[in-house]
């Protein structure tokens, strides 16, 4: 196989599939949203991974005694649109790399990842990347069918819980602030928080 | 009238009125919702100011070009809010005083020489740091049961305005959230469009 290593050979206005992800060797990460390429950030800040950071432990300490697996980014989600099931590598145009992730179906991971949407997605705003995250891949998400997504806003110290409606719509339930304690919609028991989150 | 001058006099956990605060006369403005004191943040920041004044300013030039009978006033500015309950707009009646960043208020008989008593119809706040739970939660549900038609919140750091409307059943629905540079409508002005990449510049 050929790589590419040089993210300027790219047409950044055309249109690629995960096949073409696959033979990419770029210094800077890349999401790809409906064919199109997105670069991610250098390295996120001291903020965003110490909350990442807490997310994961928590969530972590809870799934132990459930079947579900936790990820945290750099790990790669490949989503279907919603009339396209296969699972070739040449008909996926959508491979993001999440903040935190949790997938409850085992069937939807392989080696390369996770294939099919996650059950919880948590994404942390960062500079510049508010469109991305609240409304590229709010929609993404959203006809991807992933139940339920935070987004964590870091300097506001806000969360903002979305759930999946039975018409598959995104609502916001309900967001919570700086020392509020939440449950998770798909996991009732596990209870959050934030004044453990929020330490800057 | 004998005026209070010290907050420390007041009894944090007790419940006032319009009329206890008439009276008071303290160096930190305070805020009262439901009959309970929150203190305001001392001054705003640069960056929550210029917002401030980029919304306030796309408001004001849309009802002066439009010739609506709305007006627009910035903080400070007290707005008496009635619980859903309770019709008397009597000062030892009234429980609820905020100073919202910016409200749009489009009919005059809910202004007085002291301000505005009755929903305005759109309201923005601006987060600041250590206020998000008194503008996300607190002020949100107050603004719910007074009937503010739409409520913006500002993000100032992430770039996204967030806009709840109204509903028939008179519960707020996050119509939608805008970042960056997009470009968006006021909900109760359709004909009033707003480029954020005017209002986010840092």
């Amino acid at each position: 196989m050929k790589y590419l290593t040089n993210i300027s050979d790219l047409d950044l206005e055309g249109t690629y599939s995960y096949a073409d992800y696959l033979t990419w060797r770029f210094e800077q990460s890349v999401e790809l949203i409906k064919g199109k390429v997105f670069k991610m950030s250098p390295a996120p800040s001291v903020k965003h991974q110490r909350i990442s950071g807490k997310f994961y432990l928590v969530i972590g300490n809870y799934l132990q005694a459930k079947s579900c697996d936790l990820f945290s980014a750099p790990f790669d989600v490949r989503l279907l649109d919603k009339k396209k099931s296969s699972r070739a590598n040449a008909d996926v145009y959508s491979v993001v790399q999440p903040d935190i992730c949790v997938i409850c179906d085992k069937d939807k991971l392989d080696e390369q990842g996770c294939v099919g949407a996650p059950d919880l997605i948590v994404e942390i705003l960062s500079p510049g990347n508010s469109k991305r995250e609240m409304k590229i891949k709010y929609a993404l998400y959203e006809e991807a069918g992933v139940r339920e997504y935070w987004i964590v806003f870091p300097s506001e110290h806000v969360l903002q819980q979305f759930v999946l409606n039975e018409q598959g719509t995104y609502q916001l339930k309900n967001s919570f602030t700086e020392d509020e304690v939440f449950q998770a919609h798909i996991f009732p028991d596990l209870a959050i928080d934030l004044a453990a989150v929020f330490v800057d």
